[in-house]
């Protein structure tokens, strides 16, 4: 015990002296020198498919820490874990959260300051939150996405706003995912209060909106996977088997159709709608959980964001890195058929978190 | 209830059963406050869950019914006649009630899907495949429970009855033979059906996903539920779903067990020495009976094959194991195939070993009190079902919940996935073992307790031996139901290192599927899974007895 707290202890001071913690480790683990027996780190996330096997094998085999995973359903599933466990966490690192639900993390007292010594983090990922708590890892912009076989001018318009969207042409062609239950849905549901609060119409607010969608037989789905891979027909979804293809718009992100491509053969007849003030900057998380283990939780985090770890999340996870200077590959497509929008809702986390369960018995009750 | 196993048995089964389950109630009654009103009222409040109470009951009545028109025919051809390769037959018929419900809505939607039948684009077609998938599921229980009786019944009460006037007519016949004597059996299989499609999950998650079930509602808000302060809506959600689940369930166990008992009392009626027939015609009723059990399931292993290449807009498929490479090596998930049926199969072992021994003293004490004629044994044979009356989500949120309140320590443990399990299979045992407990002829005891054989001698040399056969079939049954189990493993908080099969199954066909090899590295996961099911399975119709009356 007394030489694992002397470890610790050690640990816990080489950061500030050798700047980078998981060389530290990675080094006293290499030269045999020292040895922390069961370092182990779990990781709480939802699928994040970036967590290879061969990219956790070689963080373990850097570092000499055992990793787990938790996984749960989403963004939001994190969170109801970190609450639920709150004062009896098991796991170190929470992984995932994003920019819709951190504020609400943080509030409730369930990270903790990292360790971990990062530069070169880009200013857009830094833009929601720049604090201590938790790290940037990727980033991407949500907004509707529409097949262009559909709405090709002719017998669908490309709409101009989403006022355009409850009209009568538009029936029972629109498919979202629900704000109650999907991060994206959640996003969407925030741009809405923003952009109508926004446009030159005072009469109305987001959730009139809603009830004209809803009215409009809006297909509201539980999750994501539902909204753009059963419903929507500009996406992978028609070579799926639940597929039903009804919907010739959805909320996904702005660069899906650049995802598309990608797997596509540099082919898709799905793209992304840049319109002004519908789209939401989503950047997701790492974040050392309080009471778990920060020397292992900081060590993943260093990890996660280091230049050739980070670069590959356009692939692995299918989002932007979070370092400045990265972007998203060209082969295939995967940047051209992808859009930074020109002007997305501004909506402070502080306000999202202040909010949310508000927005979400209004939006209730505007589409019940 | 005198021995002290007994006794122990239910103390036991009771904790297992109750304490997650009163934590859990209490934790969300402490987050939501007592309002019953406010509980129910918010089911028709919210857009998550309005009309899933409408559904549930539409989606279960319906199923009930489809279960039984086809059910009903393939029992009667398997029960009246004679057959080349009646056990394989039956096994065939049969198994797709132990094949994981996962795998079954897999299965299901590669049928009816675009690359199918190709009629899930229109909306209307989706209820109707769940009715027929939840068929599909539970015609099992139709067989099992009436076949028994048709194929043990004496010839010469037909013969009989054809010689009275009131036996001369179609009508006439069913009226005063068929109809009383298989009513029983058939209302306890309906009773059964309609609790598994009323709390079924997988199909409905996957083949409606626009609609939703009581049972859907409670996995999408569960995870969120007992949080002091926040989205209370969803412990309101959570305690009126489950609360009418486990009113409507527990009423219509009561009526099974009910049931159940008319028709044990019936059965002897029964001579075993039928005169069965042959009958080419009804191949027309059992081979595509056949057919109907086998197709989803050769069109999982189908897709597990069949690799998809998009290029250009155009979709070209290959032949390959490709898919069967990267579920076995993780590509696509943090656990191998190998490893997570490793985890599935260690955690059946354990399940087997709590629930043979639990379920079989547990079937032992009902049985003696029911010898004793104590009003107990109605009673605990309708509370050693009451896991039934839970949906395996509810339950497994039961121990998430309930454990978290005992201590946030324990919910790390690996073990904990062991105990929803526990709680679903020990009511299979029960079910199991009962009917052969009231089979075995008291005589044989009496004879070697006069000769002197201690209790223990008794036990190993003569009713271990006679129940062999019931034994078997339990223990085949747990290890199957342990390995299929999703619902309450979905629910209950997974580390990906002890990933089950199942789990791993829909973490793999849950995942984005931009990558076009996904699909096929999911259906060779649940090939895996089938394989080792269907494996269990035809190894127990060997072992099953013949004209057993019980329900499986």
């Amino acid at each position: 015990m007394k030489t694992n707290s002397l470890i610790f202890a050690l640990l816990l001071m080489m950061p500030a002296i050798s700047g980078c913690l998981t060389e530290t480790i990675s080094k006293e683990f290499a030269g045999d020198q020292v040895m922390v027996p069961d370092m182990e780190l779990v990781i709480v996330t939802y699928d994040v498919s970036g967590l290879t096997d061969s990219m956790l094998s070689e963080f373990e085999n850097q570092t000499g820490i055992e990793v787990t995973l938790i996984k749960l359903g989403d963004a939001g599933s994190i969170l109801d874990y970190l609450l639920q466990h709150d004062g009896a966490q098991t796991a170190d690192l929470a992984l995932g959260l994003d920019n819709t639900y951190l504020q609400t993390a943080i509030e409730a007292g369930v990270l903790v300051e990292h360790l971990a010594q990062i530069e070169n983090l880009s200013d857009s990922a830094l833009e929601p939150y720049d604090g201590p708590l938790a790290v940037p890892f990727d980033q991407g912009w949500i907004c509707l996405n529409y097949d262009t076989d559909k709405v090709d001018g002719e017998n669908l318009t490309i709409p101009t706003s989403l006022w355009e969207l409850t009209q009568e042409e538009w029936r029972g062609k629109v498919a979202v995912p629900s704000p109650a239950t999907s991060s994206p849905g959640r996003a969407f549901m925030t741009i809405t209060t923003d952009y109508f609060s926004n446009d030159d119409d005072n009469s109305t607010e987001w959730t009139d909106w809603w009830s004209a969608m809803a009215d409009n037989d809006l297909i509201i789905t539980s999750g994501w996977s539902e909204a753009y891979e059963t419903h929507y027909t500009g996406g992978y979804g028609e070579w799926t088997d639940g597929y039903i293809g009804d919907a010739y718009l959805t909320v996904s992100y702005c660069h899906s159709p650049g995802v598309e491509a990608y797997f596509g053969g540099n082919w898709t007849h799905s793209a992304a709608l840049d319109l002004d003030g519908a789209s939401f900057h989503q950047v997701e998380y790492a974040a050392a959980i309080d009471g778990g283990n920060l020397i292992a939780a900081s060590a993943f985090i260093e990890y996660l964001t280091s230049e050739p770890v980070n670069v590959n999340m356009p692939i692995e996870n299918y989002m932007y890195p979070s370092l400045e200077g990265m972007d998203l590959p060209e082969t295939d497509g995967f940047r051209y058929h992808s859009i930074i929008p020109t002007n997305s809702a501004n909506v402070s986390m502080n306000t999202i978190a202040a909010e949310m369960d508000s927005w979400i018995l209004d939006w209730n009750a505007a589409v019940l | 209830m005198k021995n002290i196993g007994g006794k122990l048995s239910v103390l036991a089964f009771s904790s297992i059963v109750l304490i997650p389950l009163f934590l859990a109630l209490d934790r969300l009654v402490w987050v939501a406050g007592f309002d019953p009103v406010q509980w129910f009222s918010a089911i028709e409040a919210n857009h998550l869950s309005q009309g899933s109470v409408g559904f549930t009951f539409l989606q279960a009545i319906l199923s009930t019914i489809a279960t039984i028109v086809i059910g009903l025919p393939i029992a009667w051809q398997l029960g009246r006649y004679k057959w080349r390769g009646s056990g394989l037959m039956r096994a065939i018929l049969t198994m797709p009630f132990v094949i994981p419900s996962i795998i079954a809505a897999m299965g299901f939607l590669a049928f009816v899907g675009p690359h199918g039948m190709g009629f899930r684009a229109d909306q209307d077609t989706h209820l109707w495949t769940l009715i027929i998938a939840h068929a599909w599921f539970n015609m099992a229980l139709v067989i099992r429970f009436t076949e028994p009786v048709l194929s043990t019944l004496d010839r010469d009460l037909e013969d009989q009855l054809r010689l009275l006037p009131a036996g001369k007519t179609l009508w006439g016949k069913l009226r005063n033979l068929w109809i009383p004597l298989l009513t029983p059996s058939i209302a306890a299989a309906a009773c059964m059906t309609f609790i598994f499609s009323f709390t079924s999950f997988a199909l409905v998650r996957w083949i409606t996903p626009l609609e939703s079930t009581l049972e859907t509602v409670l996995a999408d808000v569960g995870e969120r539920a007992g949080i002091s302060g926040y989205e209370v809506y969803a412990n309101d959600l959570v305690l009126a779903s489950s609360l009418i689940q486990f009113t409507v369930m527990l009423a219509s166990l009561w009526l099974m067990s009910w049931l159940q008992e008319r028709r044990q009392s019936l059965l002897p009626q029964a001579s075993e020495n039928s005169n069965l027939k042959a009958n080419p015609r009804g191949l027309l009723i059992l081979v595509p009976g056949l057919f109907f059990a086998l197709a989803p399931l050769v069109t999982v292993a189908w897709s597990s094959l069949r690799i998809p290449v998009r290029e250009q807009g155009e979709l070209t498929y290959h032949w390959g194991v490709e898919g069967w490479v990267e579920a076995w090596s993780g590509g696509y998930s943090n656990t191998g195939v190998g490893d997570a049926l490793l985890n599935s199969l260690g955690y059946a072992g354990i399940t087997l070993i709590v629930a043979l021994p639990l379920g079989w003293s547990l079937a032992k004490t009902i049985h003696e009190l029911e010898l004793s004629k104590s009003r107990w044994s109605r009673f605990l044979d309708v509370f050693t079902m009451l896991p039934f009356a839970f949906s395996a989500v509810m339950i497994g949120l039961g121990v998430l919940l309930g454990i978290l309140k005992l201590d946030g320590e324990l919910n790390s443990l690996w073990l904990l996935p062991v105990l929803p399990h526990i709680m679903l299979t020990t009511p299979f045992v029960v079910r199991i073992m009962l009917p052969a407990f009231r089979g075995l002829d008291p005589s044989y005891d009496e004879g070697a307790r006069i000769l002197g054989l201690s209790q223990s001698e008794r036990f190993w040399k003569i009713r271990l031996p006679l129940l062999r056969g019931p034994l078997l079939v339990a223990i085949t049954f747990t290890l199957a139901m342990s390995l299929g189990e999703f619902g309450a493993s979905w629910v209950v908080a997974r580390s990906g290192e002890w990933d089950t099969l199942p789990v791993l199954i829909d973490s793999l066909r849950s995942r984005t599927g931009w990558d076009p090899l996904i699909q096929p590295t999911a259906a060779a996961a649940a090939t895996t899974l089938m394989l080792i099911t269907l494996l269990l399975f035809m190894t127990v119709e060997r072992f099953r007895p013949k004209g057993e009356g019980g329900m499986f």
